[in-house]
């Protein structure tokens, strides 16, 4: 379990981040390395440089501006845990990150490396597509913008280029209340079926909803169908009914000694009643 | 000082990392190795080619099983088994077929553990696959291609005690059920190791990292390299954990001295977690065919057992240990006379199996404990009631089961059975009803009783010097993975010697300090090591009040110890110090001895006491209640353990909070078992569990606060101090009394018979044909 061997390099900037990772083949950043790190030992990923982004400054830090939450990448998990002003704009995300790891691992562990990891049954990437987020990239030829719902693209799979590095999520502030549940092995555990739920309800009608789940497949997989239910009928006992009647059951492909395919189909009707019930008895109010 | 709750002085080092585990260890010009494993787990070695490996700057050599001596043996089975084992037995390296993923194939040594990876990539192994043997079943069948010439079982043996098929037939009820425990195995935090260095002038090697068993594995090694016992030196540093399974003579403790001898340079090998899941003895893995009868007042009249284990790829040390254990111990605390059991021992391409804390009890107590509830709910009886009746009494002790394990016979010595189980009933409320679940949660409650072996092994040693300083050394021949020797057994030789706890030290698993040492296994350093202390205390006190007499000019029986001196008790300003006693006995010196005149005499030997003790086969048998609520989820089959209360009857506790510790943590590692941990492999013999991300230990969330009610009702009739050994029974009721607990939310008669007890498993229960 000792790493095949690599080059390393800490840059200050993310100029100097975007060079390094241009000038190798097969360099790769490392953000927090709770995953990096024990794929290199396992020699399941064998970089030529690692580009630690642990010494950019400007990569890390919350920041709230005209409506839009800004978090840098670098980020630590803990750190937007503790965030009121994150609890305040998208508190989704705290609820999805108390399902995250443990202590050590968010104190290490950061908000965009997960993400640009995109482990299929991570709960943050969950939590970026409910949300809506904007994930920004830097890349040589400047900064560009993807909508989470287009990042995540399959298993360990984003929008990253070779060369590119993600350097913030962008989020609008949270329309309506949410909820985040899952089912694990253990409290920590990635899910074996994940469901992040977001309900904005306006005198009684339902104007904006999210419904994603998350370990059951390649990437989170929005239920579009059910999302529409709910805004068509609102978030009624009879709505949520047709919305569990409506939830994308095929897409279903992880099947696992942990967790069957099966297992998996039948939790999700579960989560999806329990999410969207705890969602709307929250006290958090938008 | 027995009975007191002394703060365990060994944690300070480890709670500050000022541990020295064998990793810590490092010597001048020593070499780091790593073993190359099998990928296959079937497969003749078509070639090996390591030049381009051998080509590496800073590779000193890759061993093959060509390069240990023509005449090794494979590993020796050391423990009586039923029948000869000889065909299955393993060498240390593989020669032509490997039989397991994991199995050792070559040794590469270099500079850095990192080059050594990078070298085995470079290693070109060619396999043959053979036919995969993939689990018990498949060896079971006649169609199953051969592993070895004599087949895929290692053996098959029974017991058929009393009148079985006259009980069935006269019987009120009978019940009936199978069910299957996983592979799973220790886990210690602090993997194996091994640092080995040889000095060839003087003939000298020594060994770092060896546990558990020092004395008798220096002897495997001496015996098999051909060298002699006091060539060797084995010395146990900290040790962070062993749960059974690190004392097995594994194949790396012969080929990394060996190698360490041909390099001429010290080799250290520290196993990786990757590798110990492959390479540590895997345990548990059987499956229970249980037939019961009873009365219809509840009076159990027989079982019948057919017992198949999956025992792995070989038969290593401690051979078919874990079924045998099990066949012999399933009736457990009860009064029951007529039991048959047939066994049979299987071999697949797995993993070789060993020793995990409670070996086979917790496997027969899954089995036993469900059927004895499926029994009391056939005959609409409370399931503490049916236990009540049918426990061994007091007056029926001490009561021979029938059968033998290993050549012992299986025998509990004394107990109050229905006492602790009264207590313990009582204490955690039994009849209290249980809140009610809220919405899809149902509640559940659980009860086991059980009984464990404890104090087995054929002898222990122990030796105590006063120094003229007044202070104590502790020798003893148990080794020490974690437990608290250092704080307890100087409990022990304090309460004698009236000395300070805290002037005591404790050396122990060196062979160089001690020359004979049993070892810890089976619960028995409470058993065995602190007997020995005790009477080499004695003859320590013996020593002193004789001297002291002398000194004092006083007569012996006038004498008294207290607080690190003798004194006359009628008059207590009349004293001598431990110290000065000690002072006094020192060879050489010329009080009480003084110099011959024409001839060379014995002289002083020390304020010192050795004492050999010699155990009971059968052990001491210690009795326990498990106990626990749950709440079962039946929408998402997640468990949550809600209350849980372990009790024993330990005879006499030395240090309570010791004991309490080791049924907490029996229990939090059963809840592992029960729940979580399983070493899976694939219907092709390949290993899927390589990592703490896929081999799930219980966290903190898992595991509720436990209650520990440790009493001293019963004590043991077969050693000095009446003590009985705690290491196992946190452990051994864990998987049953959840089960029970889960089956009584159920109330449906549904019952998890497969462990580990994963939500899926749990979901299908509730929702059954799902």
């Amino acid at each position: 379990m000792k790493p095949a061997p690599f080059d390393y390099e800490a840059p200050t900037t993310v100029a100097d981040a975007l060079k390094l990772l241009g000038s190798h083949e097969d360099a790769r950043p490392i953000a927090g390395g709770q995953s990096l790190v024990p794929m290199l030992a396992f020699r399941l990923a064998r970089p030529s440089l690692l580009v630690d982004l642990n010494r950019i400054p400007s990569l890390s830090g919350i920041e709230e501006k005209g409506g839009v939450l800004r978090i840098g990448a670098m980020t630590r998990q803990a750190k937007v845990l503790a965030s009121d002003v994150v609890k305040r704009h998208a508190p989704l995300l705290v609820q999805a990150l108390e399902n995250v790891g443990h202590p050590p691992t968010r104190a290490r562990g950061t908000i965009g490396g997960s993400c640009a990891h995109a482990d299929p049954a991570a709960e943050l990437p969950s939590a970026m597509i409910a949300l809506d987020a904007t994930m920004v990239i830097a890349g040589s030829g400047g900064e560009r913008r993807v909508r989470a719902d287009d990042f995540f693209i399959g298993a360990f799979e984003t929008a990253l280029q070779p060369g590119e590095i993600l350097v913030a999520l962008e989020l609008s502030k949270q329309q309506g209340v949410s909820a985040f549940l899952e089912v694990s092995a253990r409290k920590g555990d990635f899910g074996i079926v994940t469901v992040a739920a977001r309900v904005a309800v306006k005198d009684g009608r339902c104007i904006d909803a999210a419904l994603v789940l998350g370990g059951i497949a390649e990437r989170s997989v929005r239920c579009a169908e059910a999302e529409r239910i709910l805004k068509e009928q609102g978030a009624t006992p009879k709505a949520i009914d047709a919305v569990l009647a409506a939830l994308p059951l095929d897409a279903v492909t992880m099947d696992s000694r942990s967790a069957s395919a099966a297992h998996r189909r039948r939790l999700i009707p579960e989560l999806c009643r329990r999410a969207i019930e705890a969602a709307l008895a929250s006290q958090v109010t938008p | 000082m027995i009975g007191q709750r002394v703060l365990r002085v060994e944690d300070k080092r480890f709670l500050r990392g000022e541990g020295r585990y064998v990793a810590d260890i490092a010597l001048p010009f020593m070499r780091e190795a790593y073993v190359l494993r099998s990928p296959q787990p079937h497969a003749r070695i078509v070639s090996f080619d390591a030049s381009a490996a051998l080509a590496l700057e800073g590779v000193d050599a890759v061993y093959t099983a060509a390069d240990l001596p023509a005449s090794l043996t494979p590993i020796p089975c050391r423990i009586p088994t039923h029948g000869d084992m000889t065909p299955f037995l393993q060498y240390p390296l593989a020669r032509d077929v490997v039989r397991f993923v994991g199995e050792p194939i070559a040794v590469i040594v270099a500079s850095s553990r990192a080059l050594a990876e990078d070298a085995a990539e470079l290693v070109a192994i060619e396999f043959e696959p053979l036919p995969v043997v993939a689990d018990a079943k498949a060896a079971l069948d006649p169609a199953t291609p051969k592993m070895y010439p004599p087949g895929n079982i290692a053996t098959q043996w029974g017991f058929d005690l009393g009148k079985v098929d006259d009980a069935f037939a006269q019987a009120d009820i009978v019940v009936e059920k199978s069910f299957s425990i996983q592979r799973h195995s220790a886990m210690p935090l602090e993997t194996r190791g091994l640092i080995a260095s040889y000095d060839k002038a003087r003939s000298y090697l020594e060994v770092w990292g060896p546990t558990k068993v020092p004395h008798t594995n220096r002897a495997m090694l001496a015996r098999m390299l051909g060298m002699r016992d006091g060539d060797i030196r084995f010395a146990e540093p900290d040790v962070g954990g062993s749960f059974g399974a690190r004392g097995e003579f594994y194949p790396e403790d012969i080929f990394i001295p060996y190698f360490a001898i041909k390099l001429g340079k010290p080799i250290r090998w520290i196993e990786d977690r990757q590798e110990h899941f492959a390479s540590i003895n895997h345990s548990r893995e059987c499956t229970f065919q249980v037939k019961a009868s009873a009365t219809k007042d509840g009076r159990i009249t027989a079982f019948d057992v057919v017992l198949v284990a999956d025992l792995g790829a070989y038969i290593r040390t401690h051979g078919d240990v874990v079924p045998s254990h099990a066949a012999a111990s399933f009736p457990g605390p009860y009064a029951i006379r007529n039991y048959r059991v047939a066994a049979t021992a299987a071999l697949s391409n797995k993993t070789p199996s060993g020793t995990l804390r409670a070996p086979g009890m917790f496997e027969a107590n899954f089995a036993r404990e469900q059927i004895v509830d499926m029994l009391a709910e056939k005959l609409g009886m409370d399931r503490a009631e049916i236990r009540r009746r049918n426990l061994i009494k007091p007056d029926e002790m001490p009561w021979y089961v029938g059968t033998q394990s290993v050549n012992r016979p299986t025998l509990f010595d004394s107990g109050d059975f229905p006492g602790l189980f009264e207590e313990s009933v009582s204490r955690f409320g039994w009849s209290t009803p249980l809140p009610k679940g809220e919405g899809p949660v149902r509640r559940g409650r659980g009860i086991v009783a059980l009984v464990e072996p404890s104090g087995f092994g054929p002898f222990e040693s122990a030796r105590i010097e006063i120094d003229p300083a007044g202070f104590a050394t502790i020798f003893t021949g148990a080794s020490n993975q974690g437990q608290g020797h250092e704080t307890m057994l100087p409990q022990v030789a304090a309460e004698v010697l009236g000395i300070a706890h805290d002037r005591f030290r404790v050396r122990h698993g060196d062979t160089a300090m001690i020359p004979y040492g049993g070892g810890s296994y089976a619960s028995r350093t409470a058993v065995m090591g602190a007997n020995a202390v005790h009477r080499a205390a004695l003859a320590v006190k013996a020593k002193a009040l004789a001297a002291a007499a002398q000194m004092l000019q006083a007569k012996e029986d006038e004498l008294a110890l207290d607080d690190g001196k003798v004194i006359v008790a009628a008059n207590p300003s009349r004293f001598v110090t431990l110290a000065h006693i000690a002072r006094v006995l020192t060879p050489g010196n010329a009080e009480l001895v003084p110099a011959p005149k024409d001839f060379i005499k014995d002289d002083h030997d020390g304020l010192t006491g050795e004492v050999f003790l010699r155990a009971i086969p059968s052990g001491t048998a210690v009795f326990s209640v498990h106990m626990a609520d749950i709440a079962l989820d039946t929408g998402t089959g997640e468990l949550k353990v809600e209350r849980y209360c372990v009790s024993g009857d330990v005879g006499r506790a030395i240090n309570p909070m010791i004991v309490e510790g080791q049924l907490v943590g029996g229990v939090v590692q059963g809840i592992g078992g029960a729940l979580l941990e399983e070493l899976a492999y694939d219907e092709d013999g390949n290993l899927q569990t390589g990592s703490f991300a896929d081999y799930l230990l219980p966290s903190s969330h898992e595991v509720p606060r436990i209650e520990a009610l440790v009493v001293e009702k019963a004590k043991s009739i077969s050693n000095d101090l009446g003590v009985k050994g705690c290491g196992e029974i946190g452990i051994s009721g864990v998987a049953a009394v959840l089960a029970n607990a889960i089956a009584h939310a159920l109330g449906t008669g549904a019952r998890p018979t497969k462990l580990p007890l994963t939500t899926e498993r749990l979901l299908d229960l509730v929702e059954p044909g799902s």
